[in-house]
């Protein structure tokens, strides 16, 4: 018998090893090393000037009355992405040059392997920079020189659980603090000359899947912060710390549990719920007049699997305005109810007004540009912006009709998961009037069976392949007066690098090859690239120091590639970032 | 196979005087079911093709990653988990390679360097890596702080001393605080039934 003979031969092995059982003598050394930090070791002196000291939410609500600084995750609280520097216009951009770059690299092993990626927004007050990069990586970097101020690195497990990448999106600063979030869901705050941790807090479980990827976001007296891991059937929350000691004022669920408003969306009889996602892993976008913060929602869990969750499913692949003093839900829109596709509702929601009317546009994963009216959530108009196959949407009611949903044998659906645009951001000009969104052009195959839970492992409930072969992408500019597309501007790859407006009359963006674009906001000519060297699939920002306009934009390809980009899965991976200006004499020639 | 039905009282004897001589010793609790359960096929390969990489030149160039063995650091009363860490002449590894803390916190590791040539320390830690020479028969300490559950890893970055075995990896076991949980019904893990 082959097991009797198998535990005979331990036996006998253990029986031998008594023979053996004795610890080798080991000589003493004098200790004669202590050990240094890596971050002493480089050119950085290790303190930055004392910037951020002034920063407040105050401040950061009147961002656009100091277009030199980029104050927040994006250029102010409306989520334009708009900046009113026009020194850089449609006349000069193509002299555009290299100002410099910062080369951040990796040393040692590092979680994602394959899929880590330079996806953040830099922040820029005063003449610094703050930039995050994958692996709990901070830099604070002069904004003129490009030279290394100082360096900060969390400790991140290399088993933590990422959806995709080992990426962030960038950090916050205000009252003399830089916060990010880290892989393992630490929200830290560091002193922002210092970079000493000033305190430390955990807001989400690694252990059940939850990861944090966002940049938080500094509102009044606050610090909010967005959770990851919806692909693990965690259940999605959004967190509020004081920004001065770290101490918790609130955490708001997206998926209610059993008595809340909104579980009638859910099962009633099983846990369903408690599995169900609604991850909020973008930043939101604040009103402080209305005193309403707008988050998007992730997808519900499993993923693909609907069987599982009959109903809406609220509050996944929507958004949700809170109150930020309590984190209270004020109202929510869904997108994409009974989301089976991993649309995601997470995309920006950006603040304009038009004829008088606060208003909120999103361009959301399921190919469909929402105008809301944000007061009341009330839909104003629902159009396509993309291929879409999985249904559709009334423009007026915005009553959804679901066409399609996965099956075991796959189901072919335009768009794919990483939808008809990605989580990079649409612009607004108040200029131009214009919105300009990146598109992905990618439609995939998705199955459905049951997957058994299990805390900690993926919760897809299936699969999904995207179709390779007949993908593009491009930018495309949108009236939101009318919901019409004004031009587009077609590109071979998808583009998943955010848009940046400026009142230079320009749109900055870059593609996965690694070219950063500057086109004519009005017509969408291309007016001039500069070759990074590597895919760009992060946020551009523009800002001014003694009188000089700079654009900044990190480059290095990776996150979720395998999803939007499948043809470019194995391009290089790079950690630079790279920053723009005009020779001097057009810049003297343009303050003239 | 009738003679399996006659030895199994006198393997069992056996066992029974194995356990009882040696439930102190690590060697002893090899014998325990869990870790007989894990003496797979694949594994007990595993096992026996060490020997032919336990020398650097031997099957492969070096040493298989992570091999020198684990230990659990032990908690001071000042809260500070300590261990010590050996570079054995001509190995190119830690010894033990595998540190295990049994919860998140600070752990202070001294090594020493037995062998013939210069290594350094690269290791995990919040703020940034902290480097530690490590002159040929002399020690350095150092401390780190880990604060949540994962595994970290550690290297010696002279040369490619890590891709040829120098590579280790602090494990820190336990759960995030409580507040930071989510609010739900206890959920299954990987594992149970």
């Amino acid at each position: 018998m082959p097991m009797a003979r198998r535990e005979a031969c331990i036996l006998a092995a253990a029986v031998a090893s008594l023979l053996v059982c004795s610890c080798a003598d080991r000589p003493e050394y004098p200790v004669t090393q202590s050990a240094v930090r890596m971050s002493s070791l480089n050119a950085a002196g290790g303190k930055a000037p004392p910037v951020a000291a002034d920063v407040t939410s105050g401040r950061i609500a009147r961002a656009r009355s100091e277009p030199q600084n980029w104050l927040t995750y994006y250029g102010a609280y409306d989520g334009q992405r708009y900046s009113t520097l026009d020194q850089i216009d449609t006349t000069n951009v193509s002299h555009l040059r290299p100002a410099w770059a910062f080369q951040a690299g990796v040393i040692g092993l590092v979680a994602a392997p394959a899929t880590y990626a330079f996806e953040a927004a830099p922040i820029v007050v005063d003449g610094v920079m703050y930039v995050s990069g994958w692996d709990g990586y901070v830099w604070a970097l002069d904004a003129v020189t490009g030279e290394m101020l100082w360096e900060y690195r969390h400790s991140v497990p290399l088993d933590v659980p990422l959806c995709c990448g080992n990426v962030n999106r960038g950090v916050a600063v205000a009252d003399g603090k830089v916060f990010f979030a880290t892989p393992n869901a630490h929200l830290v705050a560091l002193d922002a000359v210092t970079r000493e941790p000033v305190w430390i807090k955990v807001f989400a479980d690694i252990r059940a899947g939850e990861s944090a990827t966002a940049a938080p976001l500094v509102v009044k007296n606050l610090i909010i912060v967005g959770s990851s891991g919806a692909e693990y059937g965690v259940r999605g929350h959004l967190d509020a710390f004081d920004l001065r000691t770290g101490e918790r004022v609130w955490r708001t669920y997206m998926v209610p549990k059993p008595g809340e408003p909104g579980f009638e969306s859910w099962p009633q009889d099983t846990d369903a719920w408690a599995t169900g996602g609604g991850t909020t892993w973008i930043t939101g976008t604040y009103d402080p007049e209305l005193d309403l913060l707008y988050w998007g929602t992730g997808n519900p869990g499993p993923d693909f699997n609907g069987a599982v969750r009959p109903g809406d499913n609220l509050y996944a692949s929507g958004v949700v305005a809170l109150d930020p003093d309590d984190g209270t839900i004020q109202w929510h829109y869904q997108w994409t109810p009974h989301d089976v596709w991993d649309y995601d509702g997470i995309n920006e929601n950006i603040l304009f007004e038009m004829d008088g009317r606060k208003l909120l546009a999103h361009f959301d994963k399921n190919g469909y540009f929402f105008l809301l009216d944000r007061t009341d959530g009330e839909l104003v108009r629902a159009t396509e912006f993309a291929r879409t196959t999985w249904g559709d949407i009334d423009a007026t009611t915005g009553e959804v009709t679901n066409r399609r949903e996965p099956a075991p044998e796959g189901t072919d659906v335009c768009p794919g998961p990483a939808g008809a645009k990605e989580w990079p951001h649409a612009a607004y000009s108040p200029q131009t009037g214009l919105l300009y969104t990146p598109v992905i052009e990618l439609c995939a195959t998705f199955t459905s069976s049951e997957t058994e839970f299990a805390e900690g492992m993926p919760f897809w409930g299936s699969a999904t392949q995207p179709l390779t072969g007949d993908s593009w992408g491009g930018i495309k500019a949108f009236d939101p007066a009318t919901g019409e597309e004004v031009w587009s501007m077609r590109t071979e790859h998808p583009i998943v690098a955010s848009t940046l407006a400026t009142a230079g009359g320009l749109v900055f963006t870059g593609t996965p090859t690694g070219e950063f674009l500057a086109l004519d906001a009005r017509t969408g000519e291309q007016l001039w690239s500069f070759r990074t060297g590597n895919g760009i699939h992060s946020n551009p920002v523009t800002y001014s120091v003694d009188g000089t306009q700079y654009v900044a934009v990190p480059s290095g390809w990776g996150g979720w590639a395998a999803g939007f980009a499948p043809e470019l899965y194995g391009a290089p991976r790079g950690t630079a970032l790279f920053v723009f200006t005009l020779p001097s004499r057009e810049t003297n020639n343009a303050n003239r | 196979m009738t003679s399996a039905r006659t030895r199994w009282p006198v393997l069992t004897l056996v066992l029974v005087l194995v356990v009882a001589g040696l439930s102190s010793c690590e060697y002893g609790r090899l014998l325990r079911p869990s870790v007989l359960s894990q003496l797979n096929p694949r594994v007990v390969q595993m096992v026996n093709y060490l020997p032919a990489v336990d020398h650097p030149n031997e099957a492969i160039l070096a040493r298989l990653f992570v091999h020198g063995g684990l230990s659990h650091a032990t908690l001071g009363n000042d809260g500070v988990f300590r261990d010590e860490i050996f570079v054995p002449k001509n190995e190119l590894i830690w010894e033990p390679a595998v540190i295990v803390m049994e919860k998140g916190g600070e752990l202070e590791l001294t090594f020493s360097n037995g062998d013939q040539t210069f290594h350094r320390a690269l290791m995990p830690t919040h703020g940034g890596r902290k480097l530690l020479d490590l002159p040929m028969h002399e020690a350095g300490v150092v401390r780190i702080r880990l604060d949540q559950p994962g595994l970290y890893w550690f290297g010696c970055p002279v040369a490619n001393h890590a891709g040829r075995g120098m590579l280790g990896l602090v494990v820190v076991e336990g759960e995030v605080p409580a507040d930071a949980r989510l609010d739900r019904p206890a959920m299954p893990r990987p594992g149970s039934e």
